[in-house]
């Protein structure tokens, strides 16, 4: 029997397409929210984004849509003509949340915005996710992850000082991570909008920037700049001459191993002086360059050195062992290798076996929780395959 | 609806740091009373410097030692009029500290217990010392960013911030469960979990294609062009993404290069992935030519996706922030006026989200012991000389 999860009678329409929108109904359909994905008739966008198995691809056998599409039911409908329009509405009568994130499909031009909606479904929660939000100088411009990445601060930190700026740009994290944000922005606004109808009956109209979402990640740095602090230098001459004034702290970094990298960040002096045990107390860490946390700090360039010439000789997984067995703070530098064999993720159970018609049976990222009191629905469903549940959806409203 | 949607609910914040506090700022900006309890004893590490500003805003701020027994009494009581309780400490900590969920629950039939580390309470590394910075390695969300062949990149903060809203998501929806069943929960949330959830394009194709996917800087898998592209000043870019052929088209036009439309080479996203290098050099000859932001804004009018690398301080004096009441003008207690961070979300034409200056550990002490626990003056100035309020 699938769990009923956390969110049970709750119905949502999910006419978004792409990467924001359909995160969020994930996130609402594994809490337990009977998910309704509409596509038009050629399918979400996504379908023809990778991965694709031998890089070939095929509508129904995308990565990453049947990752963010798992656990949710499929209906097709075309919203620009009368009688899609008319199913549409007849759907949104009997639904809690619709979740939108034009363009391309903006509800509003379809005459099927909240003013409509609302008229037919006074308890509707609308949740429109948009590049910049409905407001503002940008409120058109387009977006991609990219270009959402840059231009809200993340790229300037993401890769950390460097020697030439000039000829080593800013770069953006993989995958979709600025997309990702705007989706769970826009999941945790829902989820206070659904909490708000249970406690009034009163719907909500929310409007989520993933520009917004992205820039509130970095609320620290903000309120540096609301107190006059500058912005952290990308030049790397220049982060030295500001990690002696303060502001940045010589506090972790990675180490070369023999099969890769280990992070390490043993910044306060009790896991220095455990961290040392580990390397079996060298001779130079006496040295007064490097006895204090200050002195590491300004001396961090030799440090490393000195650091890297010892961990060559270990492997990765050997040095984290070490250094957590020493309650250092220290992690191996995994990739997804790593990761599907990792014996504490397979342990607590964190990927999930679903099985598509098409695509077979695949590991997909589960919840980064668990409950005591309830259990989550997911693996209730594969992603919908292009109108798979259409007769199901569309018998019970006399269509 | 009109009022907050979180009006009425209580939560009780034994959090520190950045993950657990970004989380009850959410909660207390939406309408929930958040009371956060710290110690001068042990003090939040992000209290000094304006991030606790940012962190703790709306919150109100109890000092309480519970190393002490009538503390921990005290914490007990709090917990028994609290919907929500939170914390973010090293897996077994709290146990330790005599603050379980048993003992939540005892106080409080129905509590909602969110409890959040580096990698969940339970499992073989559960003990595993972590930093959000640290996870982001162990996690594989490093592995996938930076540039091929070159040392992984250190830097991004992600972590923190990304479970600091996703703990507030999940106590939410715990929430939704306990108004419709009337039961608490303990949520036992991993940090690195939350960030290998992030990454399911690169699960996938490991399983699909056997293919540990590899950093690939500002490029993509399937867009072409897709990177930064240096404009005048020093350090300063304008990331560009074109995403089908008619933007490219589009591209080729404003940098006056028609003939690169026309070129087959081009004329698909894969031969453009191909070429990308040479096509770089020719969208630079452009780019250097003007300003970023101005290059964003003739990129946009030609209908291109475009927008400025930039760094905080610009972001901060971001006309798309100031112009759609992002910020909040707060008057803060040195006397000036400054613009706080706000809310990524907008609910029409409801209240106004509460977001306010953040607060000094025991600014509320006089509210939360005599007006809620009910403690006389006498006694609450007894326990400040204890060090019990402390």
């Amino acid at each position: 029997m699938t769990p009923r999860g956390l969110l049970p009678g709750v119905r949502v329409l999910d006419v978004s397409q792409g990467i924001s929108g359909p995160y969020c109904a994930k996130i609402l359909a594994q809490m337990g929210a009977e998910v309704i994905k509409v596509e038009p008739l050629y399918g979400d966008s996504a379908r023809r984004m990778g991965p694709f198995p031998g890089d070939v691809a095929h509508s129904e056998k995308s990565g990453l849509f049947l990752a963010l599409n798992a656990n949710k039911y499929g209906v097709t409908l075309d919203l620009t003509s009368t009688d899609g329009a008319e199913s549409f509405r007849k759907l949104a009568a009997t639904a809690d949340v619709v979740i939108e994130n034009p363009p391309p499909i903006y509800l509003d031009d379809l005459g099927l915005g909240y003013e409509m909606l609302q008229e037919l479904n006074p308890g509707l929660i609308l949740t429109s996710i948009t590049p910049f939000g409905r407001r503002g100088p940008y409120k058109d411009f387009k977006a991609t992850d990219l270009t959402l990445y840059h231009m809200s601060g993340h790229a300037h930190g993401l890769l950390g000082a460097v020697k030439d700026p000039d000829n080593d740009p800013p770069i953006r994290a993989g995958g979709h991570q600025a997309e990702f944000v705007g989706g769970l922005a826009a999941a945790t606004a829902t989820m206070m909008a659904i909490y708000g109808k249970q406690m009034t009956g009163q719907g909500s109209q929310i409007n989520v920037s993933s520009f917004e979402a992205m820039v509130t990640q970095l609320i620290s740095g903000l309120a540096n700049s609301a107190w006059g602090r500058p912005a952290p230098p990308r030049d790397l001459a220049k982060v030295e001459e500001a990690a002696i004034g303060g502001m940045v702290g010589a506090i972790g970094g990675i180490l070369p191993c023999n099969d890769g990298y280990v992070a390490i960040s043993p910044r306060e002096d009790a896991q220095w002086e455990r961290w040392l045990g580990v390397m079996g107390n060298p001779t130079w860490s006496t040295d007064d360059c490097y006895s204090t946390r200050d002195a590491r700090q300004k001396n961090s360039p030799s440090l490393w050195k000195l650091l890297s010439d010892w961990s060559i000789s270990y492997s990765k997984h050997e040095i984290a062992r070490l250094g957590q067995e020493q309650r250092v703070p220290c992690f191996p530098v995994n990739t997804v290798l790593d990761l599907m064999g990792d014996e504490h993720l397979a342990h607590r159970e964190f990927f999930v076996d679903i099985e598509h018609p098409e695509a077979g049976t695949l590991k997909y990222p589960g919840a980064a929780y668990k409950l005591s009191n309830s259990k989550l629905p997911l693996a209730a469903r594969p992603a919908p395959l292009l109108g798979q549940h259409n007769q199901e959806i569309f018998k019970g409203l006399n269509r | 609806m009109n009022q907050l949607p979180l009006q009425g609910i209580r939560v009780l914040d034994l959090s520190w740091i950045i993950a657990g506090p970004t989380t009850t700022r959410f909660l207390a900006s939406m309408g929930a009373e958040v009371i956060k309890v710290g110690s001068a004893r042990r003090p939040d590490p992000s209290t000094r410097g304006p991030a606790f500003q940012a962190y703790n805003q709306s919150k109100r701020y109890a000092s309480l030692n519970i190393s002490k027994p009538e503390g921990l009494e005290l914490v007990k009581q709090l917990l028994a009029i609290s919907d929500v309780v939170i914390e973010n400490f090293a897996a077994g900590v709290i146990e330790r500290l005599g603050l379980g969920y048993d003992v939540a629950r005892a106080a409080r039939p129905d509590i909602i217990m969110v409890a959040s580390s580096g990698t969940g309470h339970f499992g073989p590394h559960t003990d595993y010392v972590a930093y959000g910075s640290l996870l982001q390695h162990y996690t594989g969300w490093n592995s996938i960013s930076g540039h091929p062949g070159r040392e992984p990149v250190t830097g991004g903060l992600w972590a923190d911030p990304w479970v600091g809203m996703e703990l507030a998501m999940v106590a939410v929806a715990c929430l939704n469960n306990r108004a419709l069943t009337g039961e608490g929960q303990y949520v036992d949330f991993s940090m690195a979990e939350a960030l290998s959830g992030c990454l399911p394009e690169a699960v996938l194709d490991y399983q699909m294609n056997d293919r540990v996917k590899e950093p690939m800087g500002n490029q993509d898998d399937w867009y072409a062009p897709h990177s930064v592209y240096h404009c005048s000043g020093s350090d300063r870019w304008v990331a560009i993404a074109v995403t089908n052929d008619s933007e490219w088209a589009a591209l080729c036009g404003l940098i006056g290069r028609p003939d690169l439309a026309s070129n087959s080479k081009y004329a698909t996203a894969e031969g453009r992935r191909k070429f990308q290098d040479e096509i770089g050099v020719t969208i630079t000859e452009w780019t250097v030519q003007h300003e970023d932001v101005k290059a964003m804004h003739l990129l946009q009018q030609a209908g291109v996706p475009a927008g400025p690398s930039q760094d905080i301080l610009r972001v901060f004096q971001e006309p798309q922030l100031s112009e759609t009441g992002y910020f909040n003008r707060v008057q803060t207690r040195d006397g000036e006026e400054r613009d706080l961070p706000g809310l990524p979300w907008r609910f029409e034409g409801a209240e106004a989200p509460t977001l306010t200056e953040a607060p000094v550990l025991g600014e509320h002490n006089n509210y939360v012991y005599q007006d809620l626990l009910g403690l006389s003056p006498t006694e609450v100035i007894q326990m400040v000389e204890e060090q019990i309020i402390y």
